[in-house]
């Protein structure tokens, strides 16, 4: 049995690696409160969306988040689980707001907005599953200020990497 | 990054005015978020879930340790001056212990592993009319 | 220059709008608290503009004003004119010819009738005469001195709502006797008629408090309404219990109007058949259940089905309760120990912690 890979599928391999050494990077980083994460490998998922198509930044999104659990030996584990429902949930909304006008809505507006679809998938699991607890809606305001704060913050590196060095991570990433 | 956060200018040509509209929105959101979610009362009893169940509602009024055995072991919750924490827990990132002590109402310490939880509960009005 | 302006602007026009929402989000409950029937009414509308559930409750308080005119025991409306209960009183006393009464107070005896054979003849609303002479009925009430003849005198002379004959449109009594006090059956009446009326209203949501007896109208939001039980000897609740739509509680207590004498509580409830005061109960709950929504007697029954529970001894407490078709009931006797049914027990939130370690559960309502 042979598998053919495409020029696609090398970059999507390429620039998901990308992501997860962020990831990787980013579980390194003590956090103040347990769940409050920059999420700078999101700034890949976005990169890929405006550079190449949907489909491959659900690609780079969805390995990082298989291969990262593996590597922090997560797998299947609630920490997992939560970050695949962000992801998931994320692409989904990032998929609509796709659609939203390009002269109005830039790298910011994705960024915020898939910030906000990621905690709210998360925070939708925990309340449902791990601690079925009215509590949990106290963790909110919170989170969701995280989400706007880093959700800007990416949204400008997306906005810079695209605008001014184009070429920089495909060309990091290939050496 | 932060030489990117303190080019002010470089952040206002990046932002598009969709951007800002779901900027401002969205902080809207979050302060009303703040408003409903966090009230700031004095708490006087702490309540215990484990999983999906109330555990106990304890007084604040009391200086004691609760032993509660939770989904991967046991867990000490200390109640003290007003206060309650987790004294001690089996989970292996310690981030409920790490929460410290609690002691407004609403306030709430979560051990995700151990599937338990406090929430502190005030002294609000428990009903809406009273049967004499 | 232009762009900082702009960006201050735009703060400032968000927190006029966030201001406004959280106006506009004030959970639309509207609370209104006023005496009337010599008690604290206490309305509560959920989900109705406010302007709208001020003119209903106004509507209900002045319903309510109407039937204290009718049913009322010892008050008069104005100084020369007694009430339509009054009147009765006095056409019983003369034993006149029959009186013509209104049809609420034909419904009225008939359905007392009814609740006071249910009960034994515990529930008896004729005992006025002997109500009085215990000095409850006045708004204010000192110790009395207990006059053993008087009261023999006035239980020998067996006064009850068989005597009562109502005819089309008149009553008459046949015991001279008989004077009605509705003081434990008026103020149920009175939440039924609420009810009624908030039904025929598309109000949904209401909660509605006279003088301790509750009825619920749908829920509070998204939560049931939550009533708390009073302690009987402390100023705080005893417990809470979600009341959810159509059904009603009341309680009896020997702390809601009584004297002291001698270091001896008096209640002012009063067993007929020995005419003094019941001493061994300190407090009855009852729960009642929802009834056929427009002919709701759920309110009536609060208030009245308590008494008889409270009147007898310990021993024949859940017998007369079955009687009354009562499942949810919780006594509280004078050496504060709670018995409490098991459907009663399954609703209640305990919040005294000694109570709630010495409540006897009772496995069933029948012996």
């Amino acid at each position: 049995m042979q598998i053919n890979t495409t020029l696609d599928d090398h970059r999507i391999a390429k620039l998901a690696a990308f992501a997860i050494a962020l990831h990787m990077l980013e579980a390194l980083i003590p956090s103040p409160l347990p769940g409050v994460k920059p999420g700078i490998a999101n700034i890949v998922t976005l990169y890929v969306l405006y550079k190449y198509n949907f489909t491959s930044a659900a690609w780079v999104s969805i390995l990082r988040v298989f291969a990262s659990s593996l590597l922090l030996g997560q797998f299947l584990s609630p920490t997992f689980i939560l970050s695949l429902a962000g992801a998931l949930f994320s692409l989904g909304v990032l998929w609509l707001s796709m659609h939203l006008p390009r002269k109005y809505f830039g790298a910011v507006s994705l960024s915020m907005i898939a910030a906000f679809a990621h905690i709210a998938g998360q925070l939708m699991i925990v309340r449902l599953w791990l601690i079925p607890h009215a509590s949990v809606a106290y963790l909110i305001p919170i989170f969701a200020l995280a989400a706007l704060f880093f959700g800007v913050v990416n949204g400008l590196i997306t906005h810079q990497l695209l605008n001014n060095s184009s070429e920089k991570i495909d060309s990091a990433s290939s050496t | 990054m932060f030489k990117l956060l303190r080019n002010i200018k470089a952040i206002t040509s990046a932002m598009l005015i969709g951007d800002w509209l779901i900027f401002v929105a969205s902080s809207m959101l979050i302060i009303v978020l703040f408003q409903q979610l966090w009230s700031h009362e004095h708490a006087t009893t702490v309540q215990i879930r484990l999983g999906d169940t109330v555990y106990g509602t304890y007084s604040l009024n009391q200086q004691r340790d609760i032993h509660v055995k939770g989904t991967i072991g046991n867990a000490t919750i200390s109640i003290m001056n007003g206060k309650a924490r987790f004294a001690q827990s089996p989970c292996h990132n310690q981030y409920c212990v790490h929460q410290g002590w609690l002691s407004r109402s609403g306030q709430a310490a979560i051990c995700l592993p151990n599937q338990l939880s406090l929430e502190l509960v005030g002294e609000t009005k428990h009903y809406d009319s009273l049967n004499y | 220059m232009r762009k900082g302006l702009s960006t201050v602007l735009t703060v400032a026009i968000c927190c006029i709008a966030i201001l406004g929402f959280i106006v506009y989000q004030k959970p639309p409950l509207y609370h209104s608290q006023s005496f009337v029937f010599g008690t604290l009414v206490d309305i509560s509308i959920y989900g109705e503009p406010e302007e709208r559930a001020k003119s209903l409750s106004n509507e209900i308080l002045q319903d309510f004003q109407h039937l204290h005119h009718q049913l009322h025991a010892w008050k008069p409306v104005s100084e020369n004119q007694v009430s339509e209960l009054g009147a009765l009183n006095l056409a019983f006393a003369s034993q006149n010819k029959p009186l013509n009464i209104s049809p609420l107070m034909i419904e009225v005896l008939q359905d007392a009738t009814k609740l006071s054979k249910q009960s034994n003849g515990l529930f008896n609303p004729t005992i006025g005469h002997l109500i009085g002479t215990w000095g409850f009925q006045a708004d204010e009430f000192a110790a009395t001195s207990v006059d053993d003849k008087k009261i023999s005198a006035l239980v020998s002379a067996n006064p009850s709502m068989d005597d009562i004959v109502v005819t089309n449109n008149s009553a008459y009594s046949t015991n001279s006797s008989v004077k009605l006090d509705l003081g434990g059956y008026a103020k149920g009446y009175a939440l039924d008629r609420a009810v009624r009326y908030l039904r025929k209203q598309y109000v949904k949501h209401a909660l509605i408090n006279i003088g301790g007896n509750i009825i619920a109208l749908g829920q509070h939001g998204d939560k049931p309404w939550r009533v708390g039980i009073q302690h009987p000897r402390k100023p705080s609740a005893i417990a809470t219990l979600d009341l959810l739509d159509g059904w009603a509680i009341g309680t009896s207590g020997d702390y809601q109007r009584y004297f002291m004498l001698d270091g001896k509580r008096y209640c002012h409830i009063i067993d007929p058949r020995t005419g003094y005061p019941v001493q061994h109960t300190q407090a009855v709950t009852v729960l009642i259940p929802p009834q056929a929504p427009y002919h709701s007697q759920a309110g009536v029954l609060s208030d009245v089905a308590s008494k008889p529970i409270f009147i007898e001894p310990a021993e024949s407490k859940s017998k007369i309760a079955t009687a009354m078709g009562i499942n949810h009931f919780m006594v509280i006797n004078q050496s504060s120990q709670v018995f409490v049914t098991k459907e009663m027990q399954n609703k209640l939130t305990w919040l005294d912690q000694d109570f709630k370690k010495h409540a006897y559960v009772q496995t069933t309502t029948q012996h």
